[in-house]
């Protein structure tokens, strides 16, 4: 009955927000960033905007001079006189005259109709797009809760919330709160003597420190790069038909090694695109710049490398652009952008910025240019066999007849390359020594040249610093000026994402004309001031974050919340998000005690289904299961071949790493199903859960099954559902005891071996129970 | 209220919101509304059915690597006259190459060496190498004037199925899966089935992007069949768990399950619930779709001695047949090995052998059960292959390099006209003479049989409408009944 009602109230919900929020438009002043823009770059910039092409009538909607011209005798927008307003009587005409044309597939609604006539009314007052302008720190507002905040960030909640007449939620309990953020800053869930201690911490501070230790934890370094190598596209292959391997680990354990540190975002940003240029750059700040050189390289038979090079010019560009601007400038490589005012020259003008490097079109594995990444032991030992060659040298050139200086020579040679070809290399950024020219492309083609450009930053932003070079270092000094826009903007955006399941703006991708607005406009603008003010300090703001009454509520949801606020934008309450692919398999490691914590180094195989390479690859060189340790390291750490993405995975919604993607996903599939129940990893993880618990609590399962139940879930186990685990063990204890060649098939599970001082089928009723722990909800949750 | 309908409200709570703030259009919420009217939803006017469909569903025959339209179907009869002479410069017209060959000297005709005959009633041209094919021409429609924008395998493959040659887009079977659902509650709605060439074992690599959803959500990827192991990936039960312990240990799950939606008020977790069942019906389906032992000995003859041998074409098409039968609604087919650039003869002989009885037979096969009035059959390779030989033309031996302006491709059923032959190339099969068709107009062609106007599946992603077609693609009028 409960769940009836309750599927009733989310239908009647969702249409409840949308008139919510139009009533409340109604009701106030017609603000035209909020719900003008909105409505007429959806509807009109396709033909009425920035792009010149297409552009219809000679009319513009996206600025301000064209808005209020006058054209062939009418007024465009007549500021308070709907009636004499060409806009308005265009998209509210009956006729044939209407506006948006039928064809377009667009068209204005009644309420957006209303809205603009309201705006008109009010006096047509523009404004100019809320990203393009620098964020300002506005005074905290006032509330009426005033016990509830515990920082800044709560103030703006509150206050959005007070204004719906909405409650926060309570805080949520104690066991939840560190499950919740353990797993958001390290990926894993907490340790039972974690749990322990803090809930027998009765301190103030108690869960500050709790903080503060995450943050000090080489796990946090891990888990954040996780997000950063979507978002670089970071992979152990080059991702198009040959899908030829690579070793660019090197970046990605700089990644971790920055984040570790707390390398300040902007000097992140300055080593990864522009770390070779840096004046006396070190080997780290060469190895950062192999950012942008994750992307997919080609290396087919017979394609024309000059149109490949231009495919990792334009990647670097529109990923650069995702990251740091979150604008979709990919939308102006072929004509002006339809929507934000970005030209298509101003496009090749960011592309002349990455198009100066000492690459090959045609690139297979570690191309060129690479830095190796000798040991200080491989150095010695190069030096060492360069004095014994030159020793030999100098015995041939003396005595020529000599043949033994001869034979150890090509000894001491084939065993120089062999050590050569044993140090790592990876992909990094370096400046051809003659600059290549670029030239805009018509259609983007790469070989339909247009006119020449040189490199410069988009004139609707920032300009760039005075003394800043007029090269990448120099584009990378304008992306972390003070002055820009959108860099903090986007990156605390997408901070806020990584701990609230959807960022405040929930296109941390577009912060354009076309995406959406921030759901707390001078909270985004509040943490973008403070990130810079504390100069670019990551960890402060993930602290800053982790540590508000906001992030600190409960996640269960009343009806009514429900049915006011489906989608939580407000924020009245924690968001329940699924686990990352990633976070799901290091759980099910580290609960039973298979995880190998070890940071960093070639990227390892662990347990997939036979053959998955070979039905679609046609690489020589198969998957090869790892074998002990590296089974169980950290998912960070999978090989990662792009053409084939490590199947469970890509059902958990893996990015497939082929191009920058920094939105998370989230489905909800049968298929997610079948790899928790079935795949290998899950059913030895229930195994060495089961032995786990069968060693830590020898006495009875009346201990052992709510021990086993509190390592993956970081709680007690309710009750009823000890009651429920209990019964089912049980049963399933007899099962085994009648057919013990079942219980030895499933305990055989796994590489790892099995302790034969457990019983095979105490053990396999154990495994079922901790198979079932693992298949939770809860368990693949955070709550 | 049916639990099933109550349970499928829930499912649909964050679609239908997610589907409300972001514009997406209202039926792939109709079928996630209820799974039950997704069976209806081919139906006109409901969901994303703009025009009638002809077809519920597609099997799509893709011949990955490029097959040679001159060895197969395109018949030049002059090309002998002109066999080892150099390619006029009026033909080639400095058109693009690719650097396998920009690079040669010359560009010697290859005359066709397989002898071509007439067929049917309708008199298509087909060559020796494809006789079975060649018994069912009054059923296929030729389109021998398709074209293509890439060169290369891997931008014009992923051209060909996502409509962009850069990687990102979703696929057309999952664009299918978005727009119309699944009409199988136990299986999935897009599925896909590869098998090796043996003309050139080992190629024409193929990319998860093909079946991927791109930015669409996960769930609407293709669920690859496989020829070995599980059919899907971890569908078996581990050593000592049978499907009786399996079922009672989903019990627990799906009480515990049960307890945490009472005190969480998540929708998510009544989806969680049902996907697991659906996960356990998918235990039981899939292994009784791909248990083939109770098919008649007359339909392994049928498609052919291979069709025993699991993982291969032949198996596939029959294991397609079953997957049309039960309401599948996509399921593509890749046959690998289609890329001769040397050693033509020996390795296309190779291709035809592994693809031609079997292709043949399921066009029969499904119009003896009446099924071909509403199953569409797609037969395509990425693009065609050069008149001129790649590398050195001997008497016995030659190759053909990658030709993007011209190649022959068939469909069958639903809502095509059959024994019928669309466009022409020149003598060279060079260019294209009548009638130029696209790939995005072949793909606007598919979404028409489906009831579905290409201009209006979209899905807004990154502040733009997105489609398979882009803003392109025209429905081939000619070929429709």
């Amino acid at each position: 009955m409960l769940r009836l009602k309750f599927s009733q109230a989310v239908i009647v919900g969702g249409l409840a927000w949308l008139s919510f929020v139009d009533v409340t438009a109604a009701e106030s002043t017609v603000d035209f960033a909020r719900d003008i823009r909105p409505i007429l770059s959806d509807n009109c910039y396709a033909c009425h905007g920035p792009d010149e092409q297409a552009r219809q009538a000679e009319l513009r909607l996206d600025r301000q001079e064209d808005l209020t011209a006058e054209i062939n005798g009418h007024r465009v927008v007549s500021p308070g006189e709907p009636q004499q307003s060409e806009l308005f009587r265009r998209i509210s005409s009956s006729d044939d005259e209407r506006m948006p044309p039928a064809e377009t597939g667009r068209s204005v609604n009644a309420d957006q109709i209303a809205l603009i006539r309201r705006w008109i009314e009010q006096g047509a007052k523009w404004q100019p797009h809320w990203s393009f302008t620098p964020p300002q720190r506005s005074e905290l507002p006032k509330i009426k809760l005033t016990q509830w905040p515990r920082n800044a960030i709560d103030y703006f909640v509150l206050a959005r919330l007070e204004q719906d007449g909405l409650a926060p939620s309570s805080e949520a309990d104690k066991s939840t709160l560190l499950r919740r953020v353990t797993l958001d800053l390290t990926g894993l869930p907490p340790k039972p003597e974690e749990v322990d201690a803090f809930l027998a911490d009765s301190a103030a501070d108690a869960y500050e420190r709790v903080v503060d230790r995450l943050l000090a934890s080489p796990r946090y370094g891990e888990r954040m790069a996780l997000d950063w190598l979507d978002a670089a596209r970071f992979a152990d292959s080059d991702g198009y038909q040959g899908d030829g391997h690579r070793t660019m680990w090197p970046w990605r354990d700089w990644v971790i090694r920055a984040l570790n540190a707390n390398m300040p975002f902007n000097q992140f940003t300055l080593e990864q695109l522009a770390g070779d240029l840096l004046p006396g750059s070190t080997s780290d700040q060469r190895i950062a710049t192999g950012f942008h050189r994750n992307h997919r390289h080609n290396d087919e038979d017979g394609i024309i490398p000059e149109e490949f090079l231009v495919e990792y010019v334009a990647d670097r560009t529109e990923t650069t652009a995702t990251v740091w601007l979150g604008l979709t400038v990919g939308c102006a490589r072929c004509h002006d952008h339809k929507y934000d005012p970005i030209t298509q020259r101003e496009y090749y003008q960011l592309f002349a910025y990455f198009n100066n490097i000492a690459e090959k079109g045609r690139a297979h594995g570690n191309a060129a240019p690479i830095v190796q990444l000798a040991s200080q032991q491989q150095k010695e030992q190069l030096t060492s066999l360069d004095r014994q060659i030159e020793n030999c040298r100098s015995r041939l050139a003396a005595n020529p007849a000599d043949a033994a200086p001869k034979t150890e020579m090509e000894q001491l040679e084939k065993q120089r390359k062999e050590l050569e070809n044993s140090i790592p290399t990876t992909m990094v950024l370096q400046e051809l020594s003659e600059p290549r020219q670029t030239h805009l492309l018509k259609r983007g083609v790469y070989d339909q040249p247009g006119d020449a450009v040189a490199p410069a930053v988009p004139a609707v932003l920032s300009p760039s610093p005075t003394d800043a070079p007029v090269n990448r270092l120099g584009l990378a000094k304008w992306l972390i000026d003070p002055a820009h826009p959108l860099t903090a903007r986007v990156t605390v955006n997408r901070y806020w994402q990584l701990f609230f399941g959807q960022g405040l703006v929930r296109t941390p991708d577009d912060f354009g004309s076309q995406g959406e607005r921030p759901t707390h406009p001078e909270l985004l603008d509040w943490l973008a001031v403070e990130f810079m003010q504390s100069d670019w300090n990551v960890k402060a703001m993930h602290r800053l974050i982790v540590t508000s009454a906001t992030y600190r509520q409960s996640s269960p949801c009343s009806p009514q919340l429900l049915e006011k606020d489906p989608e939580n934008r407000l924020l009245a309450r924690a968001p329940r998000l699924r686990l990352s692919a990633q976070a799901i398999r290091d759980q099910a490691l580290a609960a039973s005690g298979l995880l190998v914590e070890q940071i960093g180094g070639p990227s390892v195989m662990p347990y997939q289904p036979a053959g998955i390479w070979e039905d679609v690859a046609s690489t020589s060189s198969g998957y090869q299961v790892a074998e002990g340790r590296d089974l169980y390291r950290r998912s960070l750490y999978t090989f990662w071949k792009r053409t084939v993405t490590p199947p469970a995975m890509a059902v958990f919604d893996a990015s497939s790493r082929e191009t920058c993607t920094v939105r998370q996903r989230r489905t909800n599939t049968p298929l997610q199903a079948l790899v928790l129940m079935n795949d290998v990893t899950y059913v030895e993880a229930a195994r060495r859960l089961a032995e786990r618990v069968m060693q830590e609590s020898p006495e009875s399962p009346d201990r052992q099954l709510p021990h086993m139940f509190r390592l993956v879930l970081g709680r007690q186990p309710a009750p009823d559902e000890a009651a429920l685990l209990k019964k089912a063990w049980n049963e399933y204890r007899t099962r085994f005891a009648n057919c013990p060649d079942e219980a030895r098939k499933l305990v055989a599970a796994g590489k790892s071996p099995h302790d034969p001082k457990f019983d095979a089928m105490n053990l396999a009723a154990h495994m079922v129970i901790a198979s079932t722990i693992l298949n939770l909800d809860e368990t693949i949750t955070r709550e | 209220m049916d639990p099933q309908l109550e349970l499928s409200q829930c499912i649909t709570r964050r679609q239908l919101l997610g589907r409300a703030a972001t514009g997406i259009g209202t039926a792939a919420l109709a079928t996630l509304l209820n799974p039950k009217t997704a069976n209806a939803a081919s139906e006109p006017g409901l969901g994303f059915s703009h025009v009638a469909p002809k077809a519920k569903r597609v099997i799509y025959l893709f011949q990955s690597g490029g097959p040679s339209q001159m060895e197969l179907f395109d018949y030049k009869p002059r090309l002998k006259e002109w066999h080892g002479q150099e390619l006029p410069g009026s033909v080639r017209m400095n058109q693009r190459l690719t650097g396998m060959t920009a690079g040669q000297t010359k560009f010697p005709v290859a005359a066709q060496r397989v002898k071509f005959a007439q067929h049917g009633q309708c008199g298509a041209w087909v060559s020796e190498l494809l006789p079975h094919t060649a018994k069912v021409v009054d059923d296929l429609c030729f389109i021998k004037s398709l074209q293509t924008e890439a060169i290369n395998h891997d931008p014009a493959i992923t051209f060909f199925v996502t409509g962009a040659e850069q990687a990102g887009r979703p696929s057309l079977g999952a664009w299918l899966s978005y727009g119309l659902g699944s009409e199988n509650h136990d299986l999935p709605g897009f599925v896909v089935m590869i098998s090796l060439g043996t003309g050139r074992p080992n190629d024409q690599p193929l990319y998860d992007r093909l079946w991927g959803s791109g930015f669409l959500p996960t769930q609407h990827q293709g669920v690859k069949f496989r020829g070995n192991g599980d059919p899907v990936l971890y569908l078996t039960n581990p050593g000592g768990v049978d499907d009786s312990l399996r079922r009672r240990m989903l019990d627990d799950v799906v009480q515990l399950n049960q307890l945490r939606l009472q005190t969480q008020a998540d929708p998510e977790i009544a989806t969680r619930i049902a996907q697991y069942e659906l996960a356990y019906r998918m235990q039981t389906s899939v292994p009784e779709l791909t248990n083939v032992s109770n098919e008649p000995d007359h339909i392994f003859e049928m498609y052919g001695p291979n069709s025993r041998v699991r993982g291969t074409y032949a198996a596939n098409c029959l294991l397609a047949r079953r997957l049309a039968e039960r309401g599948v609604r996509f399921i593509q087919l890749f046959h690998r090995g289609w890329d001769q650039h040397y050693d033509l003869p020996k390795q296309l002989q190779g291709q035809c052998n592994d693809t031609d009885q079997a292709s043949a037979a399921l066009i029969q096969d499904l119009k003896q059960r009446g099924m071909l009035d509403d199953t569409l059959v797609v037969w395509t390779g990425e693009f065609g292959r050069t008149v001129y030989c790649q590398g050195e033309l001997k008497p016995d031996n030659f190759g053909r390099d990658h030709h993007p302006r011209c190649f022959t491709v068939w469909l069958a059923g639903a809502g095509v006209k059959p024994g019928m032959t669309l466009g022409a190339t020149d003598d060279y099969s060079y260019n294209i003479t009548e009638r130029p068709v696209h790939v995005h107009d072949l793909n606007a062609t598919l979404l028409y049989l489906l009831g579905i106007d290409h201009t209006k599946l979209t899905y807004f992603f990154q502040g733009r409408r997105f489609r398979l077609t882009d803003v392109h693609g025209k429905v081939v009028e000619e070929i429709l009944t």
